[in-house]
């Protein structure tokens, strides 16, 4: 799954850290699902989301090639 | 200290309380055992208590659940096999070769003479020593399995911020 994190951080001004403390996570979560190696519940995701005012399908796309 | 330390310090002291455990049985001074206990649990519980990384949300979760999970399935191997053995240790099922057959050609029943000693309680309790080291040596497979899934799931991974 990709998914633009990183942009919307930047579009925020938020380091990883200050995001992850704000949703109730750990920096390497946050880090972890930037890069792809993880993929977040859908509550984390649902959070994420919400956290910047979007619809999770604008930060969070299906990759069918994995 | 970091969670994997303290499941290493924890296999360590496993191990310690074995060979203790072993020592107050030959020398017959249970007090050993009895004091190595309590200051191994005193001892785990101080520690527990300075774990800095305990910090969870849920991919930590996954994690644990992941390496839990690995671990209990070599650790159901592993104790299925060691009770195997120590099962026919218990029986005193005879170990081969066989003793050989009389010069006859009768029948391969074993005489008196013959017959394997039943000692298998006195292995038993040694196979006993065996398998609670295979316990605890179970807390070093469970740290190693931490750091597999920690790994897969972007724990030592760099970027930006880290510099």
């Amino acid at each position: 799954m990709k998914n633009k994190i990183k942009v919307f951080r930047a579009m925020h001004d938020l380091t990883q850290e200050a995001l992850a403390n704000d949703l109730g996570v750990t920096r390497q979560t946050i880090l972890a699902i930037e890069k792809g190696k993880y993929d977040p519940s859908l509550d984390l995701a649902f959070k994420i989301a919400r956290y910047f005012g979007v619809s999770i399908d604008e930060i969070f796309t299906y990759d069918e090639t994995i | 200290m970091k969670q994997n330390t303290f499941y290493i310090l924890a296999g360590i002291v496993g191990l310690i309380e074995v060979g203790a455990f072993w020592l107050s049985v030959e020398y017959r001074m249970p007090l050993l055992i009895t004091t190595v206990f309590i200051a191994g649990i005193l001892l785990l519980y101080g520690t527990y208590q300075r774990i800095t990384d305990r910090q969870v949300d849920e991919r930590a979760v996954l994690i644990n659940q992941k390496a839990w999970l690995a671990t209990f399935m070599v650790f159901w191997v592993v104790f299925f096999a060691t009770s195997l053995g120590s099962a026919g240790m218990g029986f005193g099922a005879p170990s081969f070769p066989h003793p050989p057959r009389p010069p006859d050609g009768g029948p391969g029943v074993l005489n008196e003479s013959m017959r394997i000693p039943n000692d298998g309680l006195t292995h038993l309790g040694y196979f006993g020593y065996i398998q609670l080291t295979l316990l605890f040596l179970m807390f070093f497979l469970y740290v190693g399995f931490r750091i597999y899934y920690a790994h897969k799931y972007g724990e030592w991974e760099t970027d930006e911020e880290q510099d």
